[in-house]
């Protein structure tokens, strides 16, 4: 192996490599000022794409969009692969492969969890991972959390545009670290009346970019959306199981009668038992946007600071946390699920239904 | 303190950051769940997936807490008062 790197020491991409490095390090520290990076905005909730946008009295955010380009390229694949399933290749090829690998992966820690249940529980727990990991993916597309129309923030600073170039009828802006505006609520009204695109919006003198994608799961709707979901199902598959003895799990009345004082524990942990259930879509939400929203805000945070040699590094961190959280969010799903596949109080009526 | 408004936000700031020790117990508990399933994987090999597989779940679990932390400090941030 070392020989064969020796021959090539004058190799062609590690002088791309290094002239884009160079490159970063002029258009941060030396070059005119458009060029530096914007320390960012942090924004909680997602925004509209398009101020005031409404659809069925809903603002279209952009994270929705996010999450239906995810859905998009999800059921692409999967029509995809349908195809080549049914054109009866037998030599797998392309995407098919990588479905295949990671299908095989699924099925057997679905299989060793939840036994005869893996049939049945495969669809939800899979779809909830690939569709976390297509959106945690994309997101880190460039372009995701940085192209947007301008809005003036309530308060606190912010950055004056300069155009940039002529897109059509729309001028292209970017934002100046250079003239950074500070100023209060109502200390700046307004703006200039500038035009922008279509004429309708008027250019504001401080602007915060509100990006026309963001990554969806750094929005909170997503990932409570996906653990109701997920806790719902598990009690789905739990009455599925079996029957409705399965909210004896909950409410454990029959030990509450003749069980004496320990019984009376019992009907205690129950309640606990129901409590946590609650907590459970609470850990699964907050866990994946917690992980997303902290990784997007360190990317964009250190990008300001540190735009040459550290981002790389954290794209490939961020990489590697997208796909362990839709992992650990599908690892948690199938483990819920088998738990309540399997009876709480024995033995009776666990075999009842098979 | 002449700055009402600046003092609040240098208070909701630091509570904020307060609310992020909560992380301290979670790292400890990561830490010891990956020392004791890189141990158990170092002396049983063949287990190695499934020591993994719990492994990380009860990574999941430890980390939890630190989320609930972060949660408690975006809230002090952006939605408290």
């Amino acid at each position: 192996m070392s020989e064969v790197q020796k021959k090539r020491r004058f190799g062609f991409f590690r002088w791309i490599v290094l002239g884009i490095i160079f490159l970063g390090v002029y258009a941060a520290w030396f070059g005119p000022s458009v060029l530096k990076p914007v320390s960012p905005a942090v924004i909680l909730s997602p925004e509209p794409i398009w101020p005031g946008l409404k659809i069925l009295g809903v603002y279209f955010s952009n994270t929705m969009l996010a999450t239906l380009i995810a859905d998009v390229i999800l059921i692409a694949l999967a029509i995809k692969t349908s195809r080549f399933l049914k054109a009866g290749n037998l030599v797998p090829s392309g995407v098919y492969n990588v479905f295949e690998a990671l299908f095989e992966f699924l099925w057997s820690s679905v299989e060793g969890a939840t036994g005869k249940w893996a049939k049945r529980v495969i669809p939800l727990v899979a779809t909830i991972f690939f569709l976390i990991f297509t959106a945690n993916m994309i997101k880190l597309i460039p372009g995701f959390e940085s192209i947007g129309y301008l809005e003036q923030p309530p308060k606190g600073a912010a950055f004056a545009p300069v155009p940039l170039f002529h897109l059509g009828s729309a001028t292209v802006y970017a934002l100046d670290p250079a003239h950074e505006v500070v100023y209060e609520t109502d200390a700046v009204e307004g703006g200039h009346a500038a035009e922008a695109g279509d004429g309708h919006h008027e250019l504001c003198t401080a602007c915060q970019v509100i990006p026309f994608l963001r990554g969806s799961a750094t929005d909170l709707n997503f990932t409570i959306a996906l653990a109701v979901i997920a806790v719902f199902m598990t009690q789905v598959y739990g009455v599925m199981a079996l029957g409705p003895g399965y909210f004896t799990k909950f409410f454990q009345l029959g030990k509450l009668v003749n069980g004496g004082i320990f019984g009376l524990i019992d009907f205690g942990v129950g309640f606990l038992e129901l409590i946590l259930e609650f907590a459970k879509i609470l850990s699964f939400s907050f866990r994946l946007f917690g992980n997303i929203f902290a990784g997007a805000l360190l990317l964009s945070i250190v990008g300001a600071l540190i735009p040459v040699v550290i981002p790389p590094g954290l794209y490939l961190f961020e990489i590697f946390f997208g796909a362990i959280q839709a992992y650990v969010f599908y690892l948690l799903a199938t483990m819920f699920i088998s738990m309540a596949v399997v009876s709480h109080a024995g033995g009776d009526h666990g075999e009842a239904h098979s | 303190m002449n700055d009402p408004v600046a003092f609040v936000t240098g208070l909701k700031l630091l509570g904020a950051g307060l609310a992020m020790l909560g992380a301290i117990g979670a790292g400890v508990g990561v830490g010891i769940a990956a020392s004791g399933g890189v141990q158990a994987m170092g002396r049983n090999p063949d287990a190695a997936p499934i020591i993994q597989t719990n492994m990380i779940l009860g990574m999941a679990f430890a980390e939890a807490v630190a989320i609930y932390a972060l949660a408690v400090a975006l809230i002090i941030i952006f939605a408290a008062g």
